[in-house]
């Protein structure tokens, strides 16, 4: 089962995504949460913890530029990711770090 | 409104928010223009703020108030009480002033950027004009003329003696990006909550990149007690310009789909933006 939360910022989407995950993942389901926000706060509703959420590394960054010997996803939410409470699997999909005024 | 006890209200209101500003000195208050970026995690209130300090600003002064929306989904167009508009910029406003692929845009010849505001920014309550990045209902992939045509209005815009008042979508990336580069204040407008306090500490890097130009601040918004204002600032590392206390009033207006001032003009919310008008007028002299 793969559900996307989309929404108007405020409405709830977080924390809703949050709780889903967690609820399917104490059901016995394996769950991964990913966290498509580019600015990423779904490890604090899941329960992982402020500055552990911040130091998580986004997937894209985990993917690079290799692309001849690029590694699964299953690998990279291995090593991307982090645990979050009832046994659900977190990761970022993209992170912004910092200004980039080059951007358009 | 309607009720003639509230319209006595709104004008007591109006008239102490404008000898406030008397206080500042006219000329000086004449003369100076006030270009804010409200940016912030989704929710925490930019576009509520925003609406509101618009209209408040365009009662104190005689120069014109421009609010730009540069979200793709509706927001300050509710809180001011002007139309929202589907309908993106024409395209054959701008034109790249190079022939390669990475040359920049400007404004077709002939064209102003007065013109532009005349034409497509529509004035609504107190004056106020809208420039909307026009409202995304599809797939856009690319970025395409008619959103260059925004940015280059945005960025002349920049050198007028206009106000502009700014309203960003929530998150980091449009402000990471340079789409406040036309303030000369960011605002980030955060609740006392972790997720909220995470997005605005991010955003506090900001400060760090600017070329000394532009300064960042923080807005306490939705308080409760007076800690929440200075774990703000301590936890962003932000100095902490206002705050706007919890006020039911803001829900109702919301729920409604009327602008603040259009319920409760002497809300506990509507006197702070109104003191954050004053400050932000004190910093930009």
């Amino acid at each position: 089962m793969k559900i996307a939360v989309v929404g108007k910022g405020g409405a709830g989407k977080t924390t809703t995504s949050a709780v889903l995950a967690r609820t399917l993942a104490r059901s016995g389901h394996r769950v991964v949460a990913l966290d498509c926000d580019t600015n990423p706060n779904l490890g604090l509703s899941l329960g992982v913890g402020l500055e552990p959420t911040e130091a998580l590394l986004s997937l894209r960054d985990g993917v690079g530029d290799e692309v001849e010997h690029a590694r699964t996803w299953d690998e990279i939410v291995d090593r991307f990711g982090t645990d979050a409470p009832d046994g659900v699997r977190l990761a970022l999909v993209s992170k912004i770090e910092d200004p980039d005024f080059g951007c358009p | 409104m309607g009720e003639p006890n509230e319209q006595v209200r709104e004008q007591i209101s109006a008239a102490r928010i404008y000898r406030r500003f008397r206080l500042l000195g006219d000329a000086a208050w004449q003369s100076v223009a006030v270009r804010v970026a409200f940016v912030g995690k989704g929710g925490a209130g930019k576009s509520v703020i925003a609406g509101t300090f618009c209209r408040l600003l365009a009662r104190t002064t005689s120069h014109r108030v421009v609010a730009i929306d540069s979200d793709p989904l509706p927001g300050l167009a509710l809180s001011l009480g002007v139309p929202s508009t589907d309908t993106a910029l024409p395209p054959e406003l701008v034109e790249k002033v190079g022939d390669d692929p990475d040359s920049t845009w400007q404004l077709r010849s002939g064209i102003t950027v007065m013109d532009t505001v005349e034409q497509y920014a529509p004035e609504g309550p107190d004056g106020v004009r809208l420039l909307q990045f026009g409202k995304l209902r599809g797939h856009v992939r690319t970025v395409g003329p008619s959103q260059q045509a925004f940015r280059v209005i945005v960025r002349d815009l920049a050198g007028t003696d206009l106000h502009l008042i700014g309203d960003l979508p929530g998150g980091t990336r449009q402000a990471f990006f340079g789409w406040a580069g036309f303030a000369q204040v960011l605002v980030v407008v955060a609740e006392a909550t972790p997720s909220s306090m995470l997005s605005a500490r991010r955003l506090a890097r900001l400060a760090d990149v600017d070329d000394g130009t532009q300064m960042v601040v923080a807005l306490a918004n939705k308080t409760v007690g007076p800690d929440d204002a200075e774990q703000l600032g301590r936890f962003s590392g932000l100095r902490v310009i206002g705050t706007i206390p919890h006020d039911p009033a803001v829900g109702a207006a919301e729920r409604e789909g009327v602008p603040l001032l259009d319920v409760g003009t002497s809300s506990p919310a509507v006197e702070a933006v109104a003191s954050l008008v004053e400050t932000l007028t004190r910093e930009t002299l």
